[in-house]
């Protein structure tokens, strides 16, 4: 496995054995893996220690996983989240998905190669989005109202009509943006967006 | 799942006029009718009087029976039955003048009847209500069809008083209450007990058990006791009010039911007919053949209500019985959810740990490598059983989707072969063709041929139950053989398998058949369409 399909994970569960049996399964296979029993201290150090991956247990003490899930979308976006679950029902796996953002919805006891497949996408897609907001975080206030027009496929003089400001500044804001965030043309503007 | 609650219904014959034209199987009846009509008409004269034929007519009871126990197809074999007889006793004169209206009088009731019989048969049908248990039809017709016959004359001799011999309208009532009277009295001193013995001789009902001295004793007391009370009123002066038996009759019927009450009725009519059969002012004897049927009417409707009540009684009983065991399934089923979940957690670590070590030890010790990939195969086969009894036990509410039927087959032999083992009964599954795909709710179906397994093998004598699929040009066929039992025991199970499984395949279109041969082999068959077959 190379290093770049590998990453930051880390499990929640209220079964320590198998948060523990989890992790080390990652670790085996080139993760960086930390099992946490309760979701609330892994919310505290979650700001200055954020993961590419969580993998979830659905129902735990005082917070569920998809309470759980909701509160660490706050602190971070490009964290992608695998909910694990003894109790399946079609519901929770449609909810997973469409409203809590979840990549995968697994049915303990797990299936290993699946859990080990959603981990490596999840890893991946949590390292392209972190890449993207990186790569627009320099972006002043300005730049970045002009940033989020030019993806939805405005031209300059549209942007220059709904900021209030000249077509000139916009070309202006367009070639900061095109420096600040290394791109190279419009398309390549809209794949930061996703 | 509505479905379930068909097959608690009893088949009965087709009420529907399919054809109106008698069988082969038909013709004893009709001669054996033809027969009973001939000798009751020539009985019923000792009782006739002015404008109707008789206040005592028993040939009404043969013909209700008949249409009853027939169906109500054979009204046009009846009418020609009865006007065959009434050319050879001479009542249809062809070569006389008045053999049309003689040739009407003998159609009508006869017709009546049939329409009757055949209104009340459809209505019983379509009805929820106290009104469509047996044997509340047949006395519904065994009152209405003579009522109705009789009204059906009435206009005829308002018309043409001339033909009927009574003028005026206080002889055509009289002629018409006669007319009431005497196929009433006919009709419930024969019918119950003539389609009673039918029944008895196919085996339909069951013979009743023999009653208790103590309730034969009640009944005897209380009917005397009601002759004495009428006797004694008559002998004070009071006249002869018949409201003793009458109670007495009801009595009887309500709490011994039908039987009682008609062989109370055939007490009342044996010591009240012989009087009125001797010559007796008309006025009087008509008084005494009223009182008879409303008696017939009353202890008839008592006993047929006494009887209705305890067919109700036991269907409660057996619902009450399914309801006990479907709340016990229910309990059990949460439990296995429960006990799964409970098993899922530990095994989810145990099948990760032993696969890493089975992963570690493929270059160890050959002795200490086998027994590390046993566990891991051991623990990786318990997860997926896990799984799949999870998928089956927990609450779905999946839409039927497309299913491979040999997928199905496999969930199938998953859930069954443990059983079948601990039964000592070997379970051989065809290979199933892996083109066939069906529309199914998978659990539920899995759960239908499971039942129909578990069965077999319950059932099974020579220790092998197969499971096939074959493709038929309607579909496929889902087959279950199970040989004969020669030596088990019964097991003491209530066919709910079977409803549920019946109620299951219908709601996926399907059919489901149980055949057993002479040789003892029982055959469940499940037919299904298949996806994307013509329709």
């Amino acid at each position: 496995m190379t290093d770049t399909a590998c990453g930051m994970v880390y499990v929640v569960d209220d079964d320590q054995d198998l948060g523990a049996a989890v992790a080390r399964l990652l670790r085996r296979h080139g993760h960086v893996a930390e099992p946490f029993l309760d979701p609330a201290p892994l919310l505290e150090v979650y700001e200055r220690a954020p993961a590419h991956c969580i993998v979830t247990d659905v129902m735990m003490g005082e917070i569920d996983g998809f309470d759980f899930a909701d509160r660490v979308r706050l602190l971070d976006p490009a964290v992608a989240i695998i909910f694990m679950t003894a109790w399946p029902t079609t519901a929770n796996a449609v909810d997973s998905v469409r409203r809590y953002g979840g990549l995968d919805y697994l049915e303990k006891p797990i299936d290993e190669d699946r859990l080990l497949a959603a981990i490596t996408e999840g890893v991946a897609w949590s390292k392209a989005q972190r890449s993207a907001l990186a790569r627009t975080a320099g972006l002043t206030p300005r730049q970045r109202q002009v940033f989020d027009l030019l993806v939805k496929g405005h031209n300059n003089q549209a942007i220059a009509a709904a900021l209030d400001i000249s077509p000139k500044t916009v070309e202006d804001h367009r070639a900061a943006i095109v420096a600040k965030t290394g791109t190279n043309g419009i398309a390549q503007l809209i794949a930061l967006a996703r | 799942m509505t479905t379930l609650a068909k097959p608690f219904v009893e088949p009965h014959t087709p009420s529907r006029a399919t054809t109106v034209l008698p069988t082969v199987a038909d013709l004893p009846w009709l001669v054996g009718y033809a027969l009973a009509f001939l000798a009751a008409h020539h009985i019923a004269a000792e009782w006739g009087g002015r404008g109707f034929y008789s206040l005592l007519y028993p040939a009404a009871g043969f013909r209700i029976a008949l249409l009853w126990r027939r169906g109500p197809r054979l009204t046009l074999a009846i009418i020609v039955a009865e006007i065959l007889v009434q050319i050879g006793t001479g009542v249809i004169d062809p070569r006389s003048a008045g053999w049309l209206t003689a040739l009407i009088g003998v159609i009508r009731p006869p017709l009546v009847y049939g329409l009757i019989v055949l209104l009340v048969r459809t209505m019983a049908d379509r009805a929820q209500t106290s009104m469509s248990v047996a044997p509340m039809p047949l006395g519904l017709a065994s009152v209405g069809a003579p009522a109705a016959a009789a009204l059906t004359a009435l206009p005829w001799s308002l018309l043409r008083p001339n033909l009927t011999g009574v003028s005026g309208l206080r002889e055509t009532v009289t002629s018409l209450t006669g007319f009431v009277v005497g196929d009433l009295l006919g009709v419930l001193l024969l019918a119950p007990p003539l389609l009673w013995v039918a029944d008895l001789a196919t085996g339909g009902t069951l013979r009743p058990g023999r009653p208790s001295m103590a309730s034969v004793a009640e009944a005897v007391v209380i009917l005397v006791a009601s002759f004495a009370i009428e006797i004694l009123l008559a002998r004070i002066g009071l006249g002869t009010p018949h409201t003793p038996v009458l109670l007495a009759v009801a009595w009887i019927g309500l709490r011994f039911g039908r039987l009682a009450s008609w062989l109370a009725i055939v007490v009342v009519a044996a010591m009240v007919l012989p009087q009125t059969a001797m010559p007796m002012d008309m006025g009087g004897r008509l008084a005494l053949h009223m009182s008879l049927a409303s008696i017939m009417v009353v202890g008839y409707l008592a006993g047929s209500f006494a009887d209705a009540q305890a067919r109700v009684r036991v269907d409660l009983e057996r619902r009450d019985r399914l309801l006990f065991q479907a709340e016990r399934l229910k309990t059990l089923r949460a439990m296995s959810v429960a006990v799964i979940h409970e098993i899922s957690q530990p095994l989810s670590t145990l099948a990760i740990e032993a696969k890493h070590l089975h992963e570690l030890t493929v270059s160890a010790d050959v002795e200490i490598a086998t027994t590390a990939a046993l566990i891991d195969r051991k623990a990786a086969a318990l997860s997926t059983l896990v799984r799949r009894l999870r998928r089956f036990g927990g609450r779905t509410v999946d839409v039927p989707t497309p299913l491979p039927l040999a997928t199905l087959i496999d969930t199938v032999a998953a859930l069954a072969r443990p059983e079948a083992k601990s039964h000592g009964v070997t379970l051989s599954i065809d290979a199933v063709a892996p083109d066939l795909v069906i529309l199914a709710q998978e659990v539920e179906l899995a759960q239908a041929i499971v039942n129909l397994v578990r069965n077999a093998v319950q059932a099974c004598g020579n220790g092998t139950v197969t499971l096939g699929v074959t493709r038929t040009n309607r579909g496929v066929e889902l087959v279950v053989v199970n040989g004969s039992r020669s030596t088990r025991p019964e097991q003491p199970g209530m066919g709910v398998g079977t409803l549920v499984a019946r109620a299951i395949v219908e709601a996926h279109g399907g059919t489901l058949s149980r055949v057993t041969d002479t040789a003892g082999n029982t055959r469940a068959t499940i037919a299904l369409p298949l996806v994307g077959e013509p329709e």
